[in-house]
C-alpha cells in the first residue's frame, strides 16, 4: 500500500511540474508583453527596454522557467488584476469554497450514480423512467440545469436560495475556511442550516453528468459481479437479495467505476467553473471569469495550477479507495 | 462430412469494394429516427443563413418581447431576435465541433498508427508522451490555452483540439497493436510489402471502426464542452451570436425575460441529444448482435 501511495505521489509529482511548464510556456504565446503593461502602452521602447531587463524578461527560456517554478512552489503568483491583492492569498481564500462545493458535488454524484446503478440491477419500480430522466439530465449542458432549477426551485418552488453561499454576513471565516465545518464548530447550526441549504442546488447540477456515467459503469459491472458463483452461493446461502448485491456484488464492481469517478473529476472543474459564474459562488470559478473577463492571464495560470493540484489529489484519493476496495492492486 | 472446397477466386474488379454495413432486419427503428434526426440538424445548419428570419446582429424589433407569433424566441435586450441568433449559434456549435473531432481523429490517429505499426522505442515515446497529454486535466487546460492565445473561437477550438487527440491515439494504437499479430500481417511481410504499404492497406482499415464509434459518441461531449467554454467567455467575442455566451449574458435577465438565457441552453441540449443519439445508432451499426 505505501508502495502504491509512494508511486502515485510520485506520478503527480511529475504531472504538476509538466503542468507548470505548460502554462509557463503558453504564458510566452500570450500577446501581451507584461513590461509594456507595467510602463503603460506609449512609453518610449528604451523604458519597455529597461523594464524588461528588470523583470528578467531577456533571461534564457529555462533560467526564467525555474524562476517561476521556485515562485510558483513558495506560492509567489504575482498580483491579480482582478483583486489587486496578492494571487497567492485569493487563492487561499477561494479555494476553500471551491472545493467544499467539488466535495459536496463528488459525494452527491456517488451516492446518486450507486442509487441509480442499484435501482436499475435491481429492477426497482421506476427505475426504467429514473434511467431515462438521468440519461436526458446528463445531455443538457451544466448551465441549463443550473437555469431551469433556479427558475424551479427558487423563483417558482421558493424552497432554495439563487446565489451565494451563505445569506449571513457575518458567517464564520473560521479555522478551515469550509463553512460547513466552520459553522459547526462555532456553534453556529442555523448557519450551518443555511450553508446547507445554499449547497444544495449548485452541487446537485455539478453532480447529475458525473452520477450518470459514474452509475452506467456500475450497473455494467454489478451485473457482470451477480451473474459470478460467489452471489449465487451467497444467495444459495439464504442471504437476502440487497445484501447480496450490497455486500458481495458491490465491493467486486467498485474498480471500474472509481476509474470513471476519477476521469469525472477533470469533467466537473469545467462544470464547477460554470455552476460558480451561475451560482455567484464565491469560489475559484468566479474568480477565473473575472480574469478571462479582462485577460489578466497570470491569475487564470494560478488557478489552472490550483485546479491540476486538486486534481492529482482527487486522482490520488481515487487510486486509494480502488487499492482499499480490490486487494490485488495493492501490490 | 463436408468436402473441402477448392478455392474460387473472387471475380475481378470486386477485390477492392468495401463491405457496408447492412441495415435492413440488423438496425432497430430508433437508429432510423437518430440518422433522420442528425440529418436534419446537419440541414438546419448548413441553411440556417437563409431560414433565419431576421438578421442577428442587428436590433429588429423592440427588446424583451417575450415569444410569440411574430417572433418564435422572443427578442433579446438589445432587440434581437433570438431565433436567427440561435440558429447561427447552432451552427457554429455543430461545424465546430466536428472540427475539432475530425481535427483530433487526423492528429490521434496518425500519431496512433506511427506508434502501433512502427512499435519498439517510438511507440514507447510516443504513447508516453499521450499518456502525459492524458494525464492532465482536460478541460481546465483547455482553458488556460484558449485563454493565453486570446479570445476567439479559433483559438478555443484549436485549445479543445489540443486536448481531445490523444483518446483517438490511444484507441488507434491499441487496435493496431491487436491487428499486428493478426496472421495476414505476417503473411503479407513474408510476401515483402514494405512496413508503410502494409500500415497503410491493412492495417489502418481494421483501426477505423473503432475510431469512427469512439469519435461520433465524443460528439456530444464536446458540443457541451465548447458550450461551456463559450460560457465562460473563451468562444467568439461578444456581440456574436454563440450560444454559451448569449446564455451567460442574459443571466441577468433570467427573472424577467427568461428566454434570453435559457433558449440557447435548450438549442445546446438539443444538438448534444441529437449528436448522442446519432452516436449510439453508429455503435450499433457497427457492432455485431
Amino acid at each position: 500500500m505505501m508502495r502504491l501511495l509512494a508511486k502515485r505521489l510520485a506520478a503527480g509529482a511529475g504531472v504538476l511540474m509538466v503542468l507548470t511548464a505548460v502554462v509557463f510556456l503558453l504564458r510566452q504565446l500570450s500577446p501581451v508583453d507584461p513590461a509594456r503593461a507595467l510602463v503603460g502602452a506609449k512609453a518610449a521602447a528604451p523604458v519597455v527596454a529597461a523594464e524588461r531587463r528588470k523583470l528578467g524578461l531577456d533571461d534564457p527560456i529555462v533560467i526564467q522557467y525555474f524562476r517561476y517554478l521556485g515562485n510558483v512552489v513558495r506560492g509567489n503568483f504575482g498580483e491579480s488584476a482582478v483583486t489587486h491583492n496578492g494571487i497567492g492569498s485569493d487563492l487561499g481564500h477561494f479555494l476553500t469554497a471551491t472545493s467544499e462545493l467539488l466535495i459536496a458535488a463528488f459525494v452527491l454524484a456517488a451516492v446518486l450514480g450507486l442509487a441509480f446503478a442499484v435501482a436499475t440491477v435491481s429492477r426497482w419500480r421506476g427505475s426504467g423512467l429514473l434511467r431515462l430522466l438521468m440519461v436526458v439530465m446528463s445531455a443538457l449542458p451544466v448551465f441549463l440545469t443550473a437555469l431551469l432549477g433556479i427558475i424551479l426551485f427558487y423563483e417558482t418552488l421558493h424552497w432554495l436560495p439563487a446565489t451565494g453561499q451563505s445569506s449571513y454576513a457575518d458567517a464564520p471565516s473560521g479555522p478551515t475556511g469550509f463553512l460547513l465545518i466552520d459553522s459547526l464548530l462555532a456553534g453556529r447550526l442555523n448557519v450551518l442550516w443555511d450553508a446547507f441549504v445554499h449547497l444544495i442546488l449548485p452541487a446537485g447540477c455539478l453532480a447529475i453528468a458525473p452520477a450518470v456515467a459514474i452509475g452506467r459503469v456500475l450497473r455494467s459491472s454489478l451485473q457482470h459481479a451477480m451473474r459470478s458463483d460467489y452471489v449465487r452461493t451467497a444467495r444459495a446461502k439464504g442471504q437476502g437479495e440487497l445484501r447480496v448485491m450490497l455486500a458481495h456484488g458491490l465491493r467486486n464492481s467498485l474498480g471500474p467505476a472509481l476509474a470513471m469517478a476519477g476521469v469525472m473529476v477533470a469533467a466537473m472543474f469545467a462544470a464547477t467553473l460554470v455552476v460558480e459564474e451561475v451560482f455567484a459562488w464565491p469560489g475559484l470559478g468566479q474568480y477565473a471569469v473575472q480574469a478571462i473577463d479582462i485577460g489578466d492571464y497570470s491569475t487564470i495560470a494560478a488557478v489552472t495550477l490550483c485546479l491540476g493540484g486538486l486534481y492529482v489529489l482527487a486522482n490520488l484519493i481515487v487510486d486509494i479507495l480502488q487499492a482499499a476496495a480490490d486487494p490485488r492492486i495493492r501490490a | 462430412m463436408a468436402v473441402a472446397e477448392p478455392y474460387v477466386a473472387p471475380p475481378p474488379g470486386r477485390r477492392f469494394r468495401v463491405r457496408l454495413p447492412t441495415l435492413y432486419g440488423k438496425v432497430p427503428g430508433s437508429s432510423y429516427l437518430a440518422f433522420g434526426a442528425l440529418g436534419l440538424v446537419t440541414a438546419v445548419t448548413l441553411v440556417s443563413g437563409a431560414i433565419a428570419p431576421d438578421n442577428p446582429d442587428v436590433p429588429v424589433a423592440i427588446p424583451l418581447t417575450a415569444p410569440s407569433g411574430t417572433s418564435l424566441f422572443g427578442t433579446d435586450e438589445v432587440g434581437r431576435d433570438i431565433l436567427s441568433r440561435v440558429l447561427v449559434g447552432m451552427t457554429s456549435s455543430w461545424w465546430g465541433a466536428i472540427a475539432v473531432i475530425v481535427s483530433g481523429v487526423l492528429i490521434g490517429g496518425l500519431i496512433g498508427l506511427v506508434a502501433g505499426a512502427a512499435g519498439g522505442w517510438v511507440d514507447s515515446v510516443l504513447m508516453r508522451v499521450t499518456d502525459l497529454f492524458l494525464a492532465l486535466p482536460g478541460a481546465v487546460l483547455a482553458v488556460a490555452v484558449a485563454a493565453a492565445l486570446g479570445v476567439s473561437y479559433l483559438h478555443t477550438l484549436i485549445a479543445v483540439a489540443i486536448v481531445w487527440w490523444p483518446l483517438y491515439a490511444r484507441i488507434v494504437r491499441g487496435e493496431i497493436t491487436r491487428l499486428r499479430a493478426s496472421p495476414h500481417i505476417e503473411a503479407a511481410r513474408v510476401a515483402g510489402s514494405s512496413s508503410v504499404r502494409i500500415a497503410l492497406r491493412d492495417l489502418m482499415p481494421g483501426a477505423v471502426p473503432p475510431t469512427i464509434v469512439a469519435a461520433t459518441q465524443d460528439v456530444g461531449a464536446l458540443i457541451l464542452t465548447l458550450a461551456g467554454l463559450s460560457f465562460l467567455g473563451l468562444g467568439a467575442p461578444a456581440p456574436a451570436p454563440e450560444l454559451g455566451s448569449m446564455s451567460q449574458q442574459g443571466l441577468t435577465y433570467l427573472f424577467d425575460a427568461w428566454w434570453i438565457p435559457v433558449l440557447p441552453a435548450v438549442a445546446v441540449a438539443v444538438l448534444v441529444m441529437v449528436a448522442n443519439f446519432a452516436g449510439d445508432a453508429v455503435r450499433d451499426l457497427f457492432t455485431d448482435r
